[in-house]
């Protein structure tokens, strides 16, 4: 078959050479600037959590480090998502969102002395919403520059994409969080700072559809 | 898949992989050949989805512009199939999105009676390619697609997995049950 002339006609005006994207990894290490700010970003502009001496270096900064890479490789699977043809497994999918769960949860079975540990009576409401406020105005950042990155390239999912690059971009978020919250009380990490997450996951997923909506014109 | 078939397709995708390379480079003798190549294929993929001899052909056309459009998107190297194929599925999947609506099998079978110069005597073998047609359209919608991609487009099971986002067991197995499907539809 060959090509019809108004179609080829159509493709050779705009035919110019065109560099490829970078494996979607390189592209997420442009994040990495971007989350270490968050991160001292979130603790520096309120205050350090009281007992940041107590459990240590590791405990806080370590394990937030760690949280905030777990995040930045998450957004690198989103921008694979991305990608026409590599579409990530549902398995994959999957076992991505379990550890977005199970990361935050067991860094904070490592931390937390006990799971008692809230604000004080009468408090509960307004110290949930300063976390989640917090968190979620912490991920914008690194949501719109994941959703820039994955627009640049053509996700045929773009539910998965999105969902996936709020999921890294809560994550990030919730990192610099945990350095500076040190409630345990499960109902304030589920509800606070568990629904900044899946609120950073909703955004993703309307980012990534009015990313594409505008592209298509 | 015997190995000599195995090996050359091995060699079809390479030469694609170059094409795309040139075509990156900004060559338009490189999209002709990957028209050419690709466009016979992308075009029984895309019927086997729509269902439509005519919208098949615009999707192709929608296809190749998506392709351009997004050809920054390919990774050197790797293979160009699968990439062009998720490109036609998603521009499939947009245009039943945007426009609602399915056309019925019957009409483009008509469409394509009055279009084609098909001798009387070959009414028959339509007759049988209209039934054919008719038994894929009671498959479900998942394992009709792995069926076609197998059977039709001979797809590897592995490359399947690979574009559905499926493990190659799952693959398999909507290819056979959409095959049995098919033949109790045909009894």
């Amino acid at each position: 078959m060959t090509a019809p002339p108004d179609l080829r006609e159509k493709i050779a005006r705009d035919l110019a050479p065109v560099r490829p994207l970078r494996p979607p990894l390189v592209r997420a290490l442009a994040l990495v600037p971007l989350a270490a700010a968050i991160l001292v970003a979130v603790p520096a502009l309120r205050f350090f959590r009281s007992d940041i001496a107590a459990i240590g270096f590791l405990r806080a900064w370590g394990f937030s480090i760690g949280q905030a890479i777990a995040g930045i490789v998450i957004v690198a699977a989103a921008l694979r998502e991305a990608i026409p043809g590599r579409s990530l497994p549902r398995t994959v999918i999957a076992g991505i969102v379990a550890c977005g769960v199970i990361i935050p949860a067991v860094l904070l079975a490592l931390t937390a002395p006990r799971f008692d540990i809230g604000p004080a009576a009468g408090h509960a409401l307004a110290e949930g919403i300063g976390c989640f406020r917090a968190s979620a105005f912490a991920a914008v950042p690194a949501l719109i520059a994941a959703a820039f990155l994955a627009a640049r390239a053509f996700p045929t999912r773009p539910s998965v994409a999105g969902a996936l690059y709020g999921l890294g971009g809560g994550l990030i978020a919730d990192a610099g969080l945990r350095l500076y919250c040190e409630y345990s009380q499960p109902e304030h990490v589920i509800l606070a700072h568990g629904g900044a997450i899946a609120a950073s996951i909703v955004v993703g997923v309307a980012l990534a559809w009015v990313t594409r909506v505008v592209k298509d014109g | 898949m015997v190995p000599g078939a195995k090996n050359e397709q091995d060699a079809a995708e390479q030469a694609l992989v170059a094409l795309m390379q040139h075509y990156l480079g900004g060559r338009i003798d490189a999209f002709d050949g990957l028209y050419d190549a690709l466009a016979s294929r992308l075009r029984g993929y895309l019927l086997s989805l729509c269902r439509d001899a005519a919208l098949a052909d615009d999707l192709l056309q929608e296809t190749f512009v998506q392709t351009h459009r997004s050809r920054r998107t390919y990774q050197p190297g790797r293979p160009v199939t699968p990439w062009v194929f998720a490109i036609a599925r998603h521009v499939y999947l947009m245009n039943r999105r945007s426009t609602g609506r399915r056309l019925r099998l019957e009409e483009r079978f008509a469409s394509e009676v009055r279009a084609s110069d098909v001798p009387h005597d070959d009414v028959r073998t339509l007759a049988d390619a209209d039934r054919v047609r008719r038994a894929l359209r009671g498959v479900p919608a998942d394992q009709r697609e792995a069926l076609v991609m197998h059977h039709v487009q001979g797809w590897s099971f592995a490359d399947i997995a690979a574009r559905l986002g499926i493990r190659v067991n799952a693959a398999k197995t909507r290819a056979f049950r959409g095959m049995r499907r098919m033949r109790e539809q045909l009894k």
